[in-house]
């Protein structure tokens, strides 16, 4: 019994924190498109931006609290700069320069190697507390930890679009002619929007390089992107509390079809697509029985009218 | 002094000069000078395509072009939608906008402006007056919900109105903000003749409360009912202008748009 709880907590552990990253780095995309409607197609660039910030400063000798707030910080400016062009105009705009974005980030990554290290990637940074916490139970600490994170984000987020704040974010999705004819400033409003979110990305950056203690360009394509997209989609678009379900529920499908590779006849690599199609699968069905996704509510739901 | 001054302001609220807009070779507007008394409903009339609905968005700044437009004595033609909303002017749009994601009652309490939690980090550091404006705030959107009697609706979706109770939200919806200037875009449209007559009440009602309006409207009998002046526009250019009685006399109008109407 207690070998088989040995066995099993390392994996359950796993699957709870690389759910708590996902589920910061798709929270800070609902607020973008959930509540605010704007399609960022390439949120991964700002994951990349606060991971990779974050552990450059580090390797460079800035205090670990230090460099993640930096991260965060880098990655909200970016999402200003690429807002400011992008947020005055049609909504595709957005979702064409940022998926445009987020690969010519990659590839600055993966060929500035001065700066980068390239494909090899960077280790050896700092981990949160790692002097102090005994190694076997590091993984434990870092999931409390990224719980807590979780928590303060969601509980920030719920109160944010609560507030009045939150009830202009929702009238610029429904229709921006609307808070514009009645004096409110969208553009402002949609920019802060894509700084919040972009943020919340950097910090959930931070946290994965925590997790996985090794960064590099191929951690940031932009699957990862479609993946946010996947769970805000799954849990319910506007949904806060679907979000989470909705990365949790992919992270356990994710490493729960690893059991059933013995019993299908495909290579790994195939595996893995395998994964993606039946996900795929299940998000059609899911659209056409329950469009509004798990938790959302369908008066509420953004995808369609 | 301020006396004078406060008198010039009440004369005219809105004055447009020299108004153009231009759609490739298509003059949607060209040329168009009016004047909007204070305290006054004013018609604008004409067939389709005269330029009416684009007159409205060069007027609230949803598009731009050029020529002079004064508000309440102070110039708005380069200013965003957003600003000159805040001047006190409010457009409601042809098909209306309901924002049918949210409910009626929020629909309503998005509308006044200043509003301390608007401000995202008022939401951790003022609670209490949040709290406090979204009280008389909400009071004041059931008190607008219960004049245009559709308060029974205020947690409904708006998504989940008929077309003529939208009409009547985004009316509601508008006076939040305590407009000095209403601009509606054919309010009688689509709309059964009971809560068409319903809607001229509420106009007349506020019109005594010193509300300004200027209405697109199709529906010829009622808007001359309801308007001390009308506007007539055929492509692009102001063809006449009067008292209602008037323009029902004009030959060139009659021709035009009211045909064997009037």
């Amino acid at each position: 019994m207690i070998e088989y709880i040995d066995m099993i907590l390392p994996y359950l552990t796993t699957i709870l924190l690389v759910s708590s990253i996902y589920a910061i780095f798709a929270l800070g995309l609902n607020l973008e498109w959930g509540f605010t409607g704007l399609i960022n197609f390439g949120h991964v660039a700002f994951l990349a931006i606060g991971a990779y910030t974050t552990v450059m400063l580090n390797m460079s000798g800035y205090s670990l609290i230090l460099s993640v707030i930096a991260g965060i910080a880098l990655a909200g400016f970016f999402g200003f700069l690429l807002g400011i062009p992008t947020l005055r105009l049609r909504e595709d705009y957005l979702a064409i320069v940022t998926i445009g974005f987020s690969e010519v980030l990659r590839f600055i990554l993966l060929n500035e190697e001065w700066l980068t290290r390239g494909s090899f990637g960077i280790h050896g940074f700092e981990r949160p507390f790692q002097d102090v916490i005994p190694y076997q139970y590091y993984n434990i600490f870092l999931l409390l930890l990224f719980v807590a994170i979780l928590g303060i984000i969601y509980f920030s987020l719920e109160k944010l679009i609560h507030s009045p704040y939150g009830r202009v974010l929702k009238s610029i999705r429904e229709d921006e002619s609307v808070p514009s004819a009645l004096g409110k400033n969208v553009f402002s409003y949609k920019l802060q929007s894509l700084i919040i979110g972009s943020a919340i990305a950097g910090l959930a950056g931070a946290m994965l390089a925590f997790y996985l203690q090794y960064i590099n360009p191929f951690t940031f394509k932009p699957i990862e992107t479609f993946n946010a997209w996947i769970i805000v989609i799954l849990g319910g678009t506007a949904s806060n509390k679907g979000t989470v379900v909705g990365a949790l529920i992919l992270w356990t499908f994710f490493s729960g079809t690893r059991f059933i590779e013995e019993y299908v006849p495909f290579e790994s690599h195939q595996m893995g697509a395998f994964r993606m199609i039946i996900i795929g699968l299940l998000l059609m069905l899911l659209m056409m029985h329950k469009p509004e996704g798990i938790f959302g509510e369908r008066e509420e739901l953004a995808l369609s009218d | 002094m301020h006396y004078l001054t406060d008198q010039v302001v009440k004369l005219d609220i809105l004055s447009v000069r020299n108004l153009k807009k231009h759609f490739g070779g298509v003059k949607a507007v060209d040329g168009c000078s009016l004047k909007i008394d204070a305290g006054t409903v004013v018609g604008l009339i004409g067939p389709n395509g005269a330029g009416k609905t684009t007159m409205f968005k060069l007027i609230s700044g949803f598009e731009g072009g050029s020529g002079e437009i004064m508000f309440k004595g102070r110039r708005i033609d380069k200013l965003p939608p957003f600003k000159i909303a805040r001047c006190g002017m409010v457009r409601t749009f042809q098909i209306p906008h309901a924002l049918t994601k949210m409910t009626v009652l929020e629909n309503l309490m998005l509308a006044p402006n200043i509003q301390c939690g608007e401000q995202i980090w008022n939401i951790w550091l003022r609670r209490k007056k949040i709290k406090e404006q979204e009280k008389l705030i909400k009071d004041k959107s059931q008190k607008i919900l219960e004049f245009f009697e559709i308060l029974h609706l205020e947690d409904e979706y708006a998504g989940a109105l008929s077309g003529g109770q939208k009409k009547l939200l985004e009316m509601a919806r508008a006076m939040m903000i305590d407009p000095s200037l209403m601009m509606l875009d054919e309010p009688f449209a689509g709309v059964n003749p009971t809560l068409a007559r319903k809607i001229s009440g509420y106009i007349e009602e506020l019109r005594e409360s010193g509300m300004t309006f200027l209405i697109i409207e199709h529906d010829i009998p009622a808007i001359t009912k309801i308007s001390d002046k009308i506007i007539v526009m055929n492509e692009g250019k102001i063809m006449a202008e009067g008292v209602p009685e008037e323009i029902k006399q004009r030959q060139d109008v009659l021709d035009v748009y009211l045909g064997g109407e009037g």
